[in-house]
């Protein structure tokens, strides 16, 4: 959503539309997490009234997709490949292998044993 | 801060560039007559002694060897030595010993290349030593051993993968009885000649007398309740209650318990 966006570019990585989608929806969920739990809190809080918790809940799935922690994905950093991303090195495998082989992830050697 | 530096110092001695200097007669050790820069002093017989040595050496054509004969042909009573300070960088780092044992400062290095981490620890124990603060280590803690495996080709071709891995080493250099100052300092320092490739993690204990939290209870305490005092008043029932209303609460309070709304 455009209203998420920023107006300038402000990844330094690989960039198409999916990673700076996903890049406004990590800023997104960051700026409503506190509002989120704080909903969540209420929800869950058996001793306040029936009302306030429904609202509470109702409010909730109201807000906006993006501030959802569940529609962050990790994506790699050299080619914005959404699958086969290693945590540690935000990079797919094969961007991994070349990486690594081309030594410029420190400490990562090629294992036998 | 460089290891080659450390060889530098030797070199004109391994060239046969400079003689080691034989004392003359008895000195104490620590006289300046046996140090290895006082060479340049102006005495006429070592001068002699120098070109006739280099004469010889470009006669023979091994500096060296011409060297360790003089030396085996010389009496027992000529000593020669390098300056204490950088003998000591041969030799293993010095430690200073520890009274009561506490320790203050757990310093925790890691790095994926033995050399740099086994030099940086080499330094990390000097400094110690020389900040006044006993060091116990380096103690080899387990390695993290990281390993990835990824296809090499595409996903049909799954049968043939690569190997990666990751490997931490870590050592763990231990303060004891060290003044919180002096750690800070250590610690400050070790940061300031930070090397290449080396991580430091360091968690530092303070001890102090067994009546220190009353005396910052005493302190502290009617600042914080006058900073409170804004907070409280939007927790929990700011109106005050009569005794009847008290009980009214208390009774729909055990209805709520028990079930009814």
């Amino acid at each position: 959503m455009s209203m998420f966006r920023s107006k300038k570019l402000d990844i330094g990585c690989f960039t198409n539309i999916k990673i700076i989608r996903d890049h406004s929806k990590r800023k997104a969920f960051e700026a409503a997490e506190p509002e989120r739990q704080a909903l969540r809190y209420v929800i869950r809080n058996t001793t306040l009234p029936a009302r306030t918790r429904a609202i509470a809940q109702l409010q909730l799935t109201q807000m906006h997709c993006y501030t959802r922690p569940t529609q962050i994905r990790n994506r790699c950093v050299l080619g914005g490949k959404a699958r086969g991303v290693l945590r540690a090195f935000k990079m797919t495998r094969y961007n991994f292998r070349m990486e690594a082989l081309a030594g410029n992830l420190p400490g990562v050697k090629k294992a036998s044993w | 801060m460089s290891s080659p530096r450390l060889l530098r110092p030797l070199r004109p001695f391994l060239q046969g560039q400079l003689p080691l200097r034989p004392a003359q007669i008895a000195i104490p050790r620590a006289s300046t007559q046996l140090r290895m820069n006082a060479t340049t002093s102006t005495d006429s017989k070592d001068a002699a002694e120098k070109s006739s040595s280099k004469n010889v050496s470009s006669s023979s054509g091994d500096p060296i060897i011409t060297r360790l004969e003089e030396l085996s042909t010389e009496p027992e009573s000529k000593i020669s030595r390098m300056p204490r300070s950088l003998e000591a960088l041969y030799l293993q780092p010095l430690r200073r010993e520890a009274e009561f044992g506490h320790p203050t400062c757990d310093l925790q290095l890691r790095s994926y290349s033995i050399r740099n981490l086994e030099f940086f620890c080499d330094f990390a124990l000097r400094a110690a030593y020389y900040l006044n603060l006993a060091a116990f280590g380096p103690i080899p803690l387990p390695k993290k051993i990281e390993r990835w495996t990824v296809p090499k080709s595409t996903f049909i071709f799954k049968k043939s993968q690569e190997n990666f891995e990751r490997i931490t080493l870590r050592r763990l250099i231990q303060i004891k009885d060290g003044h919180p100052e002096a750690v800070q300092v250590w610690l400050a320092f070790l940061q300031k000649h930070a090397y290449y490739g080396i991580g430091m993690k360091a968690n530092v204990w303070e001890f102090s007398k067994i009546d220190f939290a009353k005396d910052m209870e005493r302190s502290t305490i009617e600042e914080t309740k006058k900073l409170l005092e804004s907070k409280w008043e939007h927790m929990g029932h700011s109106k005050k209650m009569s005794i009847e209303d008290m009980q009214e609460f208390m009774a729909t309070e055990r209805r709520k318990i028990a079930g009814g709304r």
